[in-house]
């Protein structure tokens, strides 16, 4: 038999024929797809024990209560416990890997140049910190260290004067607080949400103006002139002049407080306009409580008293350290920069180089949260005194600094275990109850040992004062006297509302929020009415540049009826920091 | 063991558009942070908050967030019946559509038949910043570019609790046990999930409510996911044939 080459084709075309009856190609696309799924650019999921941790967020003063679920020792997930948790508390343990922490320290040259600058001070000259989030263990070291310092002043944001009871309240009037939004400890005030009729006096309808049973729709900055109208100072009609509103409404606001209380009246900052109008509506030691603190070590009362930034004198800050390690506050740099001297030294403690690292010719990089040992300041819905570490969850990275530890160290003051000290100065004085998360557990602290108290905080407990503290009489104070109002400039028609957001580092995760659905305003991203919109010449999605007196900024524009004419809506703006700006089509 | 009908409640008048879920479903089921190029198009979000509104104008304007995911069709589930390569998977004892990543062809037909548009491609490699790769969820297998995702209730989880509730000698996941990660991550409570078999859970009880509806119900593809809202504007737009065919409707009128 002799094969030709039509045989040879025959045999090679019904083979291939065959072949596409047979499993053969289909398997061959399925081993592909499982092949494409594993291959080396897909990342595979570390594995080993699983186990939960217990520790308090510290991304922001509410220091909610966190498990974290960990493979071996490294945290894959967060939750809250008893609660859920925000965005940027879900995502912390992504922190750690951030691209934009600082990679190299000036740790040793910052210390040379620090101790030569304070050694060369004139005597009028001030050395000062910075504390961007008060209210800390960490804050009380930098006023010791201050204190022990020739020349030392320790500045901070100032803290809300009062704490207040959500749970107390039957009526809530919120001005431009974002009380459902990131104002409190959101486990709190959720737990809390449906004992309350909720008014949200606001310009632009927030997200708490979405879900409150009543949102008037006020002029920007009118707010105070509302808190006035109510508390007798400013008639109903005067009021309704400026903020706007309809003078039946602004006149029956005083009574349905008074009708359906107890009331509660905030604001961001709970001004002191604000405090006193909550006196004047008996809402003291109802649901408005002095802000209470836990207790210190007797020999750190000596300490430096907290200065605000404008009692500093002009030019007269010599070496200026700025703790941004912990999210807070954060001053306009021109603010800052005016009160330094000529030949100042700025060092910066942080653990991204977004925020005054750009401006300090010393960056100091810190551990953060979830790395970092630090305790949570008292939240503003907290009515008792509490005491909560964030408990590390994962070790810091060679080369960071502690920056109490710094100053201190500079300063001659013992603060290595000064959380601790603390820890033994609640513990002595026996008050209270030490919740511990992993079960659940409340406990007088009277019956923990001071070993056990420790252990315990450290593995995500939670220490919180029983006993209300005594109130001052409620007596009428004279009512404080109107803040100034930035003049409006003809050249920017566009009044700023800056929406909430959290400073400092965030989770790339966040592009779900930010960038894949818009559902939340970015850096990057502006709010305008659509009259608005028309007038500036610009359409959803266009690229444009904001403009204010401070600054200009390239942007991405939303148009949204939900905002009012007249207003720009904008997030994380902080170094701007401006009352009114323009928008310009690129 | 008695089949589940595992179904959720979603209360959009609760709901205030924190992203929570959202975050919470990226880490849980190891969803990469979006490229430089990616936008609302081509974002990966499995359960995504929409920002609806009444169609007023300002001050008359109300808005309201409505968590959008996957509905979990009992019916005529059209995605699965597109599916040229069987990778949408119907379990009979929970009732969760699934989607299996490794025989996806990514020819889109699912998406494309999805009414909830609740389906989203996989447009790019996936990729972590340097280290946070440490931080994925290892009950979840990253998936590779060219396939089609979509919410499955945190199918990990459920199989985690039955791994659970096998140690402790029983078939029965107790309710509770077993809780997808938006839901546990809500502050705000708005939502809930549970078994639609089961008349005692919340789920069951919130789908009875008067004011609860679901979405494009009249297409018949019985979604176990259950809105609710005491705000009539809301539930126009829901029973709307398209976005904004109700506020042109009241304009003709």
């Amino acid at each position: 038999m002799t094969i030709t080459r039509r045989d040879l084709i025959q045999f090679v075309g019904g083979s291939a024929l065959g072949t596409l009856f047979t499993p053969a190609p289909w398997r061959l696309i399925t081993d592909t797809a499982l092949w494409s799924e594993n291959w080396p650019g897909i990342p595979r999921p570390a594995r080993g024990e699983i186990r939960a941790k217990f520790t308090n967020c510290s991304l922001c003063n509410a220091g909610c209560a966190v498990r974290a679920r960990c493979v071996g020792d490294r945290p894959v997930s967060l939750a809250g416990v008893g609660g859920g948790l925000c965005p940027f508390g879900l995502t912390a343990h992504h922190l750690p890997f951030h691209p934009a922490r600082p990679k190299q320290s000036d740790g040793k040259d910052a210390i040379a140049a620090v101790t030569a600058a304070i050694a060369g001070r004139r005597p009028s000259e001030h050395v000062v910190v910075l504390d961007s989030r008060p209210g800390r263990t960490a804050s009380w070291t930098y006023r010791r260290a201050m204190a022990a310092l020739p020349g030392g002043l320790y500045v901070s944001p100032p803290e809300p004067p009062v704490a207040i009871d959500l749970r107390s309240a039957r009526t809530v009037l919120s001005l431009s607080a974002p009380l459902l939004d990131g104002w409190g400890t959101p486990a709190k005030v959720f737990a809390a949400r449906d004992g309350f009729r909720l008014i949200q006096a606001e310009a632009v309808e927030s997200r708490t103006a979405a879900l409150a049973d009543v949102w008037l729709p006020i002029r920007p900055g009118t707010e105070e002139a509302l808190a006035m109208s109510i508390a007798g100072e400013l008639s109903a009609a005067e009021a309704a002049r400026i903020t706007g509103l309809a003078e039946h409404l602004v006149a029956s606001l005083p009574q349905e407080l008074q009708k359906n209380g107890p009331a509660l009246v905030i604001d961001a900052g709970m001004s002191p306009g604000v405090v006193e109008l909550n006196r004047r509506l008996g809402a003291w030691g109802r649901t408005v409580f002095p802000r209470p603190e836990a207790p210190v070590p007797e020999s750190w009362r000596k300490a430096a008293p907290p200065t605000e930034l404008a009692a500093v004198s002009d030019g007269s800050v010599r070496v200026l350290w700025i703790d941004e390690s912990a999210p807070g506050q954060y001053f306009p740099w021109e603010a800052i920069e005016r009160k330094l001297a000529a030949n100042a030294l700025v060092a910066v403690f942080t653990s991204w180089m977004g925020g005054y690292a750009r401006r300090a010719p010393f960056v100091l990089p810190t551990a953060v949260y979830p790395e970092r040992l630090d305790d949570v300041p008292m939240a503003i819905d907290s009515a008792a005194a509490t005491f909560r570490i964030a408990a590390p969850l994962v070790s810091p990275p060679p080369g960071v600094i502690n920056p109490e530890e710094f100053i201190a160290a500079l300063a001659g003051v013992a603060a290595s275990d000064a959380l601790r000290q603390r820890a033994a100065a609640i513990h002595k004085r026996g008050r209270g109850t030490l919740l511990t998360y992993a079960d659940g557990k409340s406990v007088p602290v009277r019956d923990v040992k001071s070993e056990d108290f420790w252990k315990a905080l450290n593995a995500g407990g939670r220490w919180e004062d029983d006993v209300a503290q005594a109130l001052e009489p409620a007596a009428r104070r004279p009512f404080p006297a109107p803040s100034p109002q930035a003049a409006k400039i003809d050249d920017y028609p566009l009044t700023i509302i800056t929406e909430s957001r959290l400073a400092g580092l965030a989770s790339p995760s966040l592009s779900q929020i930010y960038q894949e659905s818009n559902v939340r305003l970015a850096a990057n991203r502006v709010a305008l009415h659509p009259a608005d919109a028309s007038s500036c010449g610009v359409v959803d999605g266009a690229h444009a540049v904001l403009e204010s007196q401070r600054g200009k900024r390239e942007v991405t524009v939303t148009v949204d009826a939900s905002v009012r004419p007249g207003v720009v809506l904008v997030a994380g703006l902080a170094e701007i920091g401006a009352a009114s700006a323009k928008v310009v089509r690129l | 063991m008695n089949a589940k009908r595992y179904g959720m409640s979603i209360d959009i008048d609760r709901c205030n558009g924190c992203g929570a879920c959202m975050v919470a479903c990226a880490v849980e089921n190891n969803i990469p942070p979006a490229h430089a190029g990616i936008d609302e198009r081509k974002g990966l979000t499995w359960i995504r908050v929409y920002k609806v509104d009444n169609g007023e104008d300002y001050p008359g304007r109300r808005s309201a967030f409505v968590p959008m995911l996957c509905q979990h069709c009992g019916e005529h589930t059209p995605c699965a019946g597109v599916c040229p390569q069987q990778a949408v998977d119907i379990d009979p004892r929970t009732g969760i559509v699934g989607q299996m990543p490794e025989r996806c062809l990514g020819c889109r037909y699912c998406m494309a038949a999805c009414p909830y548009h609740a389906r989203y491609f996989n447009w790019f490699d996936p990729a972590w910043p340097a280290g946070m790769e440490q931080t994925l969820n290892p009950d979840v297998a990253p998936r590779m570019r060219g396939v089609v995702e979509k919410c499955n209730f945190c199918h990990g989880r459920w199989h985690a609790a039955k791994e659970r509730a096998a140690a402790a000698g029983t078939d029965e996941i107790r309710p509770g046990d077993y809780v997808p990660a938006c839901v546990e991550a809500c502050p705000t409570g708005a939502l809930r999930f549970g078994d639609l078999n089961d008349p005692a859970s919340d789920v069951s009880q919130d789908a009875k409510r008067p004011e609860s509806f679901r979405l494009l119900e009249k297409i018949g593809t019985d979604p176990k996911i259950y809105y609710r809202s005491r705000k009539d504007w809301v539930h126009e737009i829901a029973n709307a044939p398209r976005p904004g065919a109700a506020r042109k409707e009241a304009d003709h009128a």
